[in-house]
């Protein structure tokens, strides 16, 4: 196992009457996307603001690319990007000023070159020259976007990135956290829209009440939650393939014509045997599909109560 | 960091420029050049005038002039600082600032330096237009000179306590100036009639501005000069007012300073750390005492100094200085002392979650220390008269230590008892212990009543020998004590409430 880029260890924050994070433990590889689920309240932003450094821990460490928290706060604010739930900008300064301005802060080499790659990289080029408050709600995202990347920082956390934004921002959004993968950032995301999270995060952690409730490959949360949501159509009698599917491992068995969908409780090598029984007996399976990778399936069974 | 690099500094200029800075600088320019074409109008013909002379003419028009620099520079400046770093704050750039490889006092000196670029203007535009003023009046060049440094001393001295208030202020507060104005109008004001005796007339740089206009040059410690004239004196040292006004604020701008950089870099720290509220309250209480020396020379009670002009009204001064001392332990308190929530998590990060701790973390015991620095500064006044007087100084001590642990009782008790409903129970409170008792004395024309309250025993012995019953004054300080030790119960218990306490989870939904 490669060292973590991001490492957060027995993580508390505590406000005056209620503790907002407890005990939260969670490593980030490099090159991953992990998103953070959970309902409102769970202690996601609050999780965020103490791993950027804004919001002070009762214990536990925070640890970028080796460099702790509470010992190399510099080191650390040079490595990691932080975009809040909402868009903090200056009203009266133009895109390109805005961008100057964190590029000055962050002490940005060629400050010209970057500040351009990052608008194209935003598609906000065109619109360089607008004063921030002519930008609508997405694009000022994808502006406060560029000015996290404008130090181009190893560890990338995203509070909300899609709040606020209508189908059309969050289209973009989608793309651009897609580009960010391809560009081999490590991300930290939350957001309550977990389609949004389907497709760009390879991993997930699960929150509630402050506490850590699952995290891991989203490929193998299913099974570590224990089930798996399966939908299946054939090609021919359904009798065989009920008499097959209604084995071992297999509940909550729905059947439709020519088709099921059940939770399969087993491994993916049971899986794998149950098709391949499928294929044996002559039922001709034309689609097979799992659903167990959907962060929303591993939300749902990770017994959080809330999903917006 | 350069200022001219500074990220702050330049996006604030260019914020301030974007919004315009033409009109500004020409309603300075108006206002100036009016003034200015005043003094030619006179210079011209100055059978029209009732000036007895150009100097003369030229200093009601110069003082015109800096009437409005201040007013432009000190409060203008201030509320715009406050309010910038308030609406920052508030639109989460701030944080965004925080976030980056800027150091805090970078971030502080880009607010302090940019917010306020637009005042700058105006206030370097009415001080050109001013010196002109001075040279065409034949005045000396040290008048402008003088009151230039004390208008800057000033204003930088309000533009780190505006920053500090920008960082404390929940949200962005249009009338913070005017509430500043009316303020310090009033402390001006009731402070004016002790002139070189009050501290306040130098850390408000007052009596420094009006000796300049009297011709200071000519004052040295001379307690026949007029009241504004002579210089003051610490412990019978004379010091140039304006040597003063600015070593003061200098000195207290030092802890402004840290405590904003130190907010900066982690806003949940408190304002002030114990030993800098040590500090500030022993400067203050070190220098009023000095400044009032020549008073009494130690002897008080006993007699007056034969040269004081204030054998008629001199008296006053100690209570009135012991009631300051009172009021500025209790800010001091309420600013360093931590919020019990914050010492609740301390506890739990270290893991000694007891009453020591507790103490010592508490306002208790910096009230301790507090009402200790004033009752030595207050020994000041009686170390020559010791023996004849020494009852008054104990019972002034005692006030003070009754006053200041009550208050911090007080304060941690309500914190902990009502949380953010606190801050009405302890106004409340405060009424009832020490204002409420003078009300009941108007009322029933009681003289009694009026020493019940908790600011009374000490102000009463110290307005002069003849003024209190001490044994009565005695038993009122003894009611406050025991009042005191009915607060520590319940503080206490409180405490240990809070510390039992497990800490809760957010509610399951």
């Amino acid at each position: 196992m490669s060292n973590p880029v991001l490492a957060i260890e027995h993580l508390r924050v505590d406000f005056p009457e209620v503790m907002a994070v407890n005990d939260l433990s969670l490593t980030i590889e490099a090159g991953d996307a992990c998103g953070l689920i959970g309902p409102n309240g769970a202690g996601k932003t609050t999780t965020m603001r103490a791993v950027s450094g804004l919001q002070e821990c009762t214990r536990g460490s925070v640890r970028v690319d080796g460099h702790e928290l509470a010992r190399e706060p510099e080191e650390l604010k040079r490595r990691l990007g932080f975009m809040p739930d909402f868009c903090p900008v200056y009203d009266q300064l133009t895109a390109t000023e805005f961008l100057d301005h964190f590029a000055r802060a962050y002490d940005v080499p060629d400050r010209a070159k970057r500040i351009g790659e990052c608008l194209e990289l935003t598609w906000l080029t065109e619109k360089r020259d607008a004063l921030c408050e002519e930008l609508s709600r997405g694009m000022k995202q994808r502006l406060v976007l560029a000015k996290t990347l404008l130090p181009n920082p190893q560890v990338l956390l995203l509070d909300e990135p899609a709040s606020g934004l209508d189908p059309l921002g969050r289209i973009e959004l989608r793309k651009l956290l897609l580009k960010l993968r391809e560009l081999g950032k490590t991300v930290l995301i939350s957001s309550h829209i977990l389609t949004e999270l389907s497709g760009f995060c390879n991993k997930a952690a699960i929150m509630e009440r402050g506490k850590l409730v699952v995290s891991g490959a989203i490929a193998e949360l299913g099974q570590i939650l224990g089930r798996r949501q399966m939908s299946v159509k054939w090609r021919s009698a359904d009798g065989p393939a009920l008499q097959i599917l209604k084995g071992a491992g297999v509940q909550n068995l729905e059947t439709a014509v020519q088709g099921a969908t059940f939770e399969f409780a087993g491994n993916a090598d049971a899986l794998d045997e149950l098709l391949k029984t499928l294929v044996v007996a002559g039922v001709r399976v034309t689609e097979w599909r799992g659903s167990g990778d959907d962060l929303e399936q591993i939300f749902l069974q990770s017994g959080a109560k809330e999903l917006m | 960091m350069n200022l001219t690099e500074n990220p702050i500094f330049l996006t604030q200029k260019r914020l301030i420029h974007r919004a315009g800075v033409l009109a500004a600088g020409l309603i300075a320019a108006l206002v100036g050049l009016s003034l200015l074409s005043g003094l030619i109008a006179y210079l011209a013909d100055p059978r029209d005038f009732d000036f007895k002379s150009p100097q003369e003419a030229g200093r009601i028009f110069y003082g015109w002039t800096i009437g409005v620099e201040i007013l432009v520079l000190v409060i203008g400046g201030f509320s715009r600082i406050s309010q910038a770093l308030a609406n920052d704050r508030k639109a989460g750039l701030w944080d965004s600032n925080r976030l980056t490889p800027l150091k805090p006092r970078e971030i502080v000196t880009g607010y302090w330096f940019g917010s306020a670029l637009r005042e700058v203007y105006m206030g370097a535009i009415l001080a050109g237009i001013g010196l002109v003023i001075v040279i065409l009046a034949k005045l000396p060049v040290t008048l402008w000179l003088g009151t230039q440094i004390l208008i800057l001393s000033t204003t930088l001295f309000f533009g780190l306590l505006a920053s500090l208030v920008g960082m404390a202020l929940q949200r962005p507060q249009n009338g913070i100036g005017i509430l500043l104005v009316v303020s310090f109008a009033f402390l001006q004001v009731f402070s004016f009639m002790f002139t070189r005796l009050a501290i306040t007339n130098f850390l408000l740089p007052s009596y420094g501005i009006v000796n300049l206009f009297l011709d200071g040059s000519r004052a040295v410690n001379d307690y026949d000069t007029p009241d504004w004239l002579a210089w003051p004196g610490i412990f019978g040292l004379p010091v140039p007012p304006i040597i003063l006004s600015v070593a003061l604020q200098f000195a207290v701008g030092i802890f402004l300073w840290r405590a904003t950089v130190r907010k900066t870099a982690n806003p949940f720290q408190p304002l002030l750390l114990r030993w800098e509220a040590m500090a500030i309250f022993g400067l203050v209480a070190a220098l009023q005492h000095g400044l009032i020396w020549e008073v009494w020379h130690g002897r008080f009670g006993v007699q007056l100094h034969n040269h004081s002009d204030y054998a008629a009204n001199g008296q006053p001064l100690l209570a009135i200085t012991h009631g300051g001392m009172l009021l500025l332990g209790m800010a001091l308190l309420a600013l360093a002392s931590p919020l019990p929530e914050r010492v609740r998590v301390e506890a739990l990060r270290t893991g000694s979650g007891n009453l020591r701790m507790i103490f010592s973390r508490s306002a208790i015991s910096l009230a301790l220390a507090l009402s200790g620095i004033a009752s030595a500064a207050l020994l000041m006044q009686f170390v020559r008269s010791f023996r004849e007087e020494g009852l008054a100084w104990a019972l002034a001590t005692g006030n003070l230590f009754a006053f200041l642990l009550m208050f911090s009782l007080l304060l941690e008790y309500c914190r902990l008892r009502f949380k953010r409903r606190a801050v009405g129970f302890i106004a409340l409170w405060l009424f009832v212990l020490c204002v409420l008792p003078f009300i009941l004395a108007g009322v029933f024309s009681s003289e009694v009543l009026a020493k019940l309250s908790f600011l009374a025993p000490g102000t009463v012995v110290l307005a002069g020998p003849e003024t209190g019953d001490l044994e009565f004054l005695a038993g009122c300080t003894f009611i406050h004590f025991f009042v005191v030790v009915l607060l520590f119960y319940a503080w206490q218990r409180e405490w240990k409430s809070l510390l039992a306490t497990p800490a809760s989870l957010p509610p399951a939904r």
